[in-house]
């Protein structure tokens, strides 16, 4: 970037000294919340929610990888006026705790999503005035969104450490530099109260390509990838003529959701041309759940691919 | 609502955490802001000393013998104080310091179980009481001060901000009376009484036979359980009830079922020591600073030393709520009138 970037000027001090500084960090908030708050959405995944943030117009959100959890999961993610919108987890960062989620389904009155602008010039320094926002607790739409102000207390490659207090649900959260602009994604707590940690946006970008291919990057511990060999796509075959012709199609598998039927044959899985059942088990003992899967078939006489995505054994 | 507990640190994660910041605090060190200017530190806190003076004056710390038990609100000169009664009923002999002054035996006058407030007197004159702020319409992001630790001749302070909307906290679980049931088709016979509950103040006692709520009969669970989903807790419902041959009607606070019968969530693991009582308020305010059950009951004020609530519970490692000064100061005022009846 060319241009200096605009610097909040009670980072330049080492406390408030007045009742000047004090209203100038009040008002930088009441300038900045406002602006964010409506991108700061609830991630529900069933089981549990969290938070996250949209930092794009068509509606890319950025997470926790532990509340991702996975690659290619359907969430429903939460807009701050109770609107659920449909979406899906793309790559994840596993060891620093990053994810994307896209949402894939529009706003009820259509338009692009509110979102909030990455801060990418890494200018943040030890001792500047922060704020969380968050679905604490899980989504309350009388309540809103929580914001807890605190400082930058501590910063490590892949963690930044503030003393504004965050609980389950706020995982996934953004940490907003005091015009607005995000910094942080909140991702676990310490023992003591004012610990607090949060993955910079510079772990984000340099991950960004990967976890756009929804790749899921490293061994974990923020999650953890799918077992080999645990997919399931539900159908019975036996040998034919060119492939393998599905001999049934199991109630409610991915096979039947995908539309596969009876006397489909085939010819390909992931471009791996298959001819008896060794072939099928040999391509799905690579697989995982969750994984995507491409079946070229041929269905009377006519050539067509079907995708999905593999099932829970 | 859902309130379902999305955890942010796992225990497995909370634990490799925890080694990796004793293993690596010496590489870190260097990195990390010194404790003096982050939120809680003297350096930052200095410039909130008019606030403090006022939290100096206006915030009572209540005491069971040396230990502190709750804050208050000074609300009149001649010693009404206002604090939070689930946490100091319990007291015996219940001690309270305004200012540098301590004042024994300080008497509980009244108690208002939908807001969890108690009318505290002491026998004291020439306090300065609160200043009330006109209202508490504040927006998300305003500073606000509360009274933090005390010693026996100074209040320090703690800050932060309004961090929500304000509104009403139901009660967690609904409203109970506080009584296990035997299990019976066409009868409900307490089996037993909790500890603590409404019931259990009211006399309720194990045998008797409830027999309807507010004049409606009652039979069976179901129709306990919805004619109690009409009411809220802290408020009080006639009960009558069947003990051997007697009729006998009771007035019983209902509870929270939360508050009586606590499931701690992964939440919950992780807050520290917050308040029993943290559902169940008719609207609040919300703020992030850092607080425990002990810390509750006393004032926050606004840049301008000025009450915009008072501090009621601590709900979780990040939300405190307090009751708003538009409810809060004819809460003070009515009790002080009724108080003097």
């Amino acid at each position: 970037m060319p241009f200096a970037a605009y610097a909040f000027p009670l980072n330049a001090k080492k406390a408030p000294q007045s009742r000047e500084d004090l209203l100038a960090i009040q008002n930088a908030l009441h300038a900045a919340i406002p602006k964010v708050e409506p991108a700061t959405v609830c991630i529900d995944l069933g089981e549990g929610t969290g938070s996250g943030v949209i930092v794009t117009a068509d509606g890319l959100v950025m997470t926790a990888a532990h509340v991702a959890s996975g690659v290619g999961k359907d969430v429903t993610v939460i807009m701050p006026d109770g609107t659920k919108l449909t979406g899906e987890t793309l790559g994840l960062l596993s060891e620093s705790d990053a994810a994307l989620v896209r949402i894939t389904e529009k706003l009820p009155g259509g338009g692009d999503f509110p979102f909030v602008e990455i801060n990418r010039t890494d200018d943040t320094k030890l001792g500047d005035w922060i704020f969380s926002l968050g679905h604490s607790g899980g989504f309350d739409k009388d309540r809103g969104a929580v914001a807890r102000l605190g400082r930058l207390v501590r910063v490590a490659n892949a963690t930044i450490q503030t003393d504004g207090t965050l609980i389950g649900g706020d995982s996934g959260g953004p940490l907003f530099d005091m015009e607005g602009r995000l910094i942080g994604i909140h991702s676990r707590v310490g023992p003591q109260l004012p610990v607090n940690m949060h993955v910079p946006v510079k772990v984000f970008l340099d991950g960004w390509d990967l976890m756009m291919k929804s790749e899921f990057v490293g061994e974990g511990p923020f999650a953890q990838k799918p077992e080999k060999g645990k997919g399931m796509l539900g159908i019975a075959t036996k040998p034919a003529e060119g492939g393998l012709e599905i001999t049934k199609v199991g109630k409610s598998t991915p096979a039947e959701v995908a539309g596969l039927k009876e006397g489909d044959v085939i010819r390909t899985m992931n471009g791996t041309p298959v001819k008896d059942r060794d072939g099928l088990k040999a391509v799905l003992a690579e697989m995982a759940a969750g994984d995507k899967l491409a079946l070229e078939i041929t269905r009377e006489g006519k050539n067509e691919t079907i995708k999905l995505r593999l099932g829970e054994r | 609502m859902k309130r379902s507990n999305y955890v942010s640190a796992s225990a497995r994660i909370a634990a490799a955490l925890f080694c990796l910041m004793v293993c690596g605090g010496n590489v870190f060190s260097q990195q990390s802001l010194e404790s003096n200017f982050r939120m809680t530190g003297d350096g930052v806190l200095a410039v909130f000393e008019p606030q403090r003076q006022a939290i100096q004056k206006c915030s009572a710390a209540l005491y069971d013998g040396r230990d502190l038990v709750s804050y208050g609100v000074v609300v009149s000169a001649d010693g009404y104080i206002l604090s939070k009664a689930s946490e100091i009923e319990k007291v015996a002999k219940l001690d309270v310091r305004v200012d540098t002054g301590l004042f024994k035996n300080a008497k509980i006058v009244m108690v208002d179980p939908r807001w969890d407030v108690a009318l505290v007197k002491i026998d004291a004159a020439g306090l300065t009481p609160a200043q009330y702020a006109p209202d508490s319409k504040l927006t998300q992001g305003t500073w606000v001060v509360v009274n933090g630790a005390t010693s026996r001749t100074r209040r320090r302070i703690l800050a932060g901000i309004i961090s929500a909307n304000e509104r009403e906290i139901p009660a967690e679980g609904g409203a109970v009376l506080g009584v296990e049931l035997e299990k019976s088709k066409d009868k409900l016979i307490v089996k037993s009484v909790t500890e603590g509950s409404g019931a259990q103040q009211a006399g309720m006692k194990a045998g008797d036979v409830i027999v309807s709520v507010e004049g409606e009969a009652v039979k069976d669970i179901k129709g306990l359980s919805d004619l109690l989903n009409t009411k809220k807790a802290g408020t009080k419902a006639k009960i009558s009830v069947k003990r051997d041959d007697e009729n006998l009607e009771l007035d019983v606070r209902l509870s929270a079922r939360g508050e009586l019968f606590r499931e701690i969530s992964r939440n919950d693991e992780m807050s520290g020591d917050f308040s029993n009582r943290r559902s169940g308020f008719p609207k609040v305010l919300q703020h992030d600073i850092l607080a425990s059950s002990k810390t509750m009951g006393g004032p926050v004020l606004d840049l301008d030393g000025r009450v915009i609530g008072m501090n009621i519970a601590r709900a979780n490692r990040a939300e405190t709520f307090a009751i708003p000064v538009e409810e809060l100061k004819p809460l003070a005022e009515g009790m002080i009138e009724q108080s003097k009846k």
